[in-house]
């Protein structure tokens, strides 16, 4: 027969999408600052313990409301605890916050937003309304909302486990943040991963895929999920900047993370009475240029992920 | 090919329709969009048919509800005495081994983000057969029976041509070793120099493989060639089935005669002379096609009961068959 295979001299490595992917993402000046910073707060939270040069809860009544000096680098609050080391530590809560927030909403948005697009019918009227309902709330207004009402609960249960300890620790906290910012941050995503599912059931790969006899969820799981993520890395990369100012948001009005766990918010509220004063303004800059730097940095990480993984943008 | 063959495939009153809704909380059905309108037909083992019509008749609706890729409103598809429309599951999953298709746009038809080798052993894996080492091998070997370097496997399509992707959709076709292909314009998306290299493939794979194809198509001259049997197709409905050289000599129905006026011959004398029947107006819609026969509306021998009765799909001559109240 005349089909033969056309010899070729030289293979080339395949270049795949992601290492397409990661070599623009790098030639990303913004993007790659941003990075930087990300892996930085990253490190801080991992090495705070090493960092800190006193407990973050320790008391020095010798020095209350100290400037800045080389015993406290960045001063003592009105309590005589050392300013530096809470911010170290606080780096802990917002590194928290932009792990397990986006990974929360974004299970949720996966799964809902999965189910709603891939079986629709009367689940996917009910998963979508009730998305609905969320959306019809002001954002971060339901964010204190749910916060405000769900600590009680949290705290039964954990104590209901057994964990009391943790309880005592401020554990019960995070579970509040988190949970309060996963239930609004999911309709959002649930309706991207939905949207993206109705279009590419209908792309011709995947009536290909049923015709070779390929499974409905093995459709659903390889074929269309890896095809519908990059718009969702795009947001939910995107919106972590704006998952840490929530949580800010949150402790700045004290229905957040409670002392004594440190987080810029509380710091920030806790110390914002020294704007004005000569001495003690870094109490109240440091926190806040910091959480700028990070929620930029987060930011530029996102528009560089958006801008590597749509390259037609520009 | 005119001698008596064994049916393959037999589609019997087939029927595709997409309900239209209107509403946004309780969806209200008010109507149908008529893609495929009762359609009775045989596959013989072995032939290629051709099914041609001119964009939006249904040639490509059709070709999915004979796969159950739709699932058809009415009618049966029975492959090798077995019906399929009424197969579910598992049954239907492994019924699928047996029937493959190769599709219009082979930049739509490859998942971007599967890699050669992933595409064409999903079949494999899907349906467990060989395993590991074996399975690469088997990979390896239907890329080389398409044309394509084997050392392919591990690139992404969109490295490819349009030509090699189809070869590409071919070999994947090809891996369950398949009876029967439903060809949904396979070249119509490639350029012409390489639709006659794909044109070729097909054919070398048929003869190589004893395959059956239905050749979905609205080019004329490529149908001409590959097809044993044509079946020509308007607005959801037969209107001519017959064999290539019988069509091509004798098109009876008046729908048929225009379709095959419009070809143009690579002969300027010949061209010349060339009479042709332009046909007025558009196709009806689907949704609301007219009464009685579903050409009536364009058809330049339209007399009376046109425009009263639909006319029956019968046989004129020995294999001839013909729906037109003229016969």
């Amino acid at each position: 027969m005349a089909v033969k295979a056309i010899p070729h001299a030289k293979i080339k490595k395949p270049r795949t999408m992601w290492g397409d992917v990661v070599l623009r993402f790098s030639q990303n000046l913004p993007a790659m600052m941003g990075l930087i910073v990300v892996i930085g707060l990253y490190a801080v939270a991992l090495l705070a313990p090493i960092l800190v040069t006193t407990n973050y809860t320790a008391i020095d009544l010798d020095n209350v409301r100290s400037a800045p000096s080389l015993v406290h680098y960045l001063g003592t609050d009105e309590l005589g605890r050392d300013v530096y080391s809470r911010v170290v530590w606080a780096a802990r809560s917002a590194a928290f916050v932009s792990i397990f927030v986006p990974a929360l909403s974004l299970s949720l948005g996966l799964f809902f937003g999965i189910i709603a697009g891939y079986v629709g019918g009367w689940v996917d009227t009910i998963v979508m309304r009730l998305g609905d309902i969320l959306f019809a709330f002001p954002g971060l207004l339901f964010v204190f909302f749910i916060a405000a009402t769900i600590k009680p609960a949290i705290l039964l249960w954990v104590k209901g486990i057994g964990l009391t300890e943790f309880a005592k620790q401020g554990f019960v906290d995070y579970i509040v943040v988190f949970t309060a910012l996963s239930l609004v941050g999911w309709p959002g995503l649930a309706r991207l991963v939905r949207g993206q599912f109705l279009t590419l059931r209908n792309r011709e790969f995947v009536l290909a895929a049923e015709a070779i006899g390929v499974s409905q969820w093995r459709i659903a799981l390889k074929h269309i999920l890896p095809n519908a993520m990059t718009p969702v890395i795009v947001v939910v990369s995107g919106g972590i900047g704006g998952t840490i100012a929530a949580e800010t948001s949150l402790s700045f009005l004290g229905i957040g993370l409670q002392p004594p766990n440190p987080s810029w918010g509380q710091m920030i509220s806790d110390y914002y009475i020294y704007w004005r004063n000569t001495e003690l303004w870094p109490l109240l800059f440091i926190p806040s240029i910091i959480l700028v730097v990070i929620i930029l940095a987060f930011t530029f990480v996102g528009d560089g992920l958006h801008e590597a993984l749509n390259p037609y943008l520009d | 090919m005119s001698e008596q063959k064994d049916v393959l495939l037999r589609v019997d009153g087939l029927k595709m329709y997409f309900p239209i809704t209107q509403g946004i909380v309780v969806q209200r059905h008010v109507g149908d969009v008529k893609a495929v309108d009762g359609l009775t037909f045989d596959i013989h083992q072995g032939e290629t048919l051709g099914l041609v019509g001119e964009s939006g008749c249904g040639k490509s609706t059709t070709g999915r509800a004979i796969l159950q890729l739709y699932k058809p409103t009415a009618g049966q598809v029975i492959f090798e005495g077995e019906d399929i429309t009424a197969m579910r599951g598992e049954s239907l999953r492994k019924m699928r081994r047996r029937m493959q298709m190769i599709f219009q746009d082979p930049y739509a038809s490859l998942n971007p983000r599967m890699t050669v080798g992933n595409i064409v052993s999903e079949p494999l894996e899907v349906h467990s057969l060989f395993n590991g080492k074996e399975r690469r091998e088997k990979v390896k070997e239907l890329l080389d029976v398409v044309g394509l370097n084997p050392y392919f496997v591990n690139r992404y399509p969109h490295e490819f041509s349009g030509g090699q992707r189809q070869r590409i959709g071919v070999a994947r076709a090809l891996a369950l070793n398949p009876d029967f292909i439903v060809c949904d314009e396979p070249i119509s998306a490639l350029d012409v120099s390489i639709q006659a290299q794909v044109i070729n493939l097909l054919e070398d794979l048929q003869q190589e493989f004893g395959l059956t194809y239905l050749f979905i198509a609205h080019d004329l001259s490529v149908v001409r060639h590959i097809s044993d049997r044509i079946a020509v197709m308007y607005l959801g409905k037969l209107v001519e089935l017959t064999t290539r050289d019988e069509l091509y000599a004798n098109p009876m129905h008046p729908y048929s005669q225009a379709l095959l006026s419009a070809v143009p011959i690579p002969d300027p004398v010949v061209e010349e002379k060339r009479q042709r029947v332009i046909l007025e107006g558009d196709v009806p819609s689907p949704a609301n096609p007219p009464k009685g026969c579903n050409f009536c509306t364009r058809c330049p021998k339209a007399f009376e009961p046109c425009y009263e009765t639909e006319p029956e799909f019968k046989e004129i001559e020995s294999g001839h068959w013909v729906a037109c109240h003229l016969y």
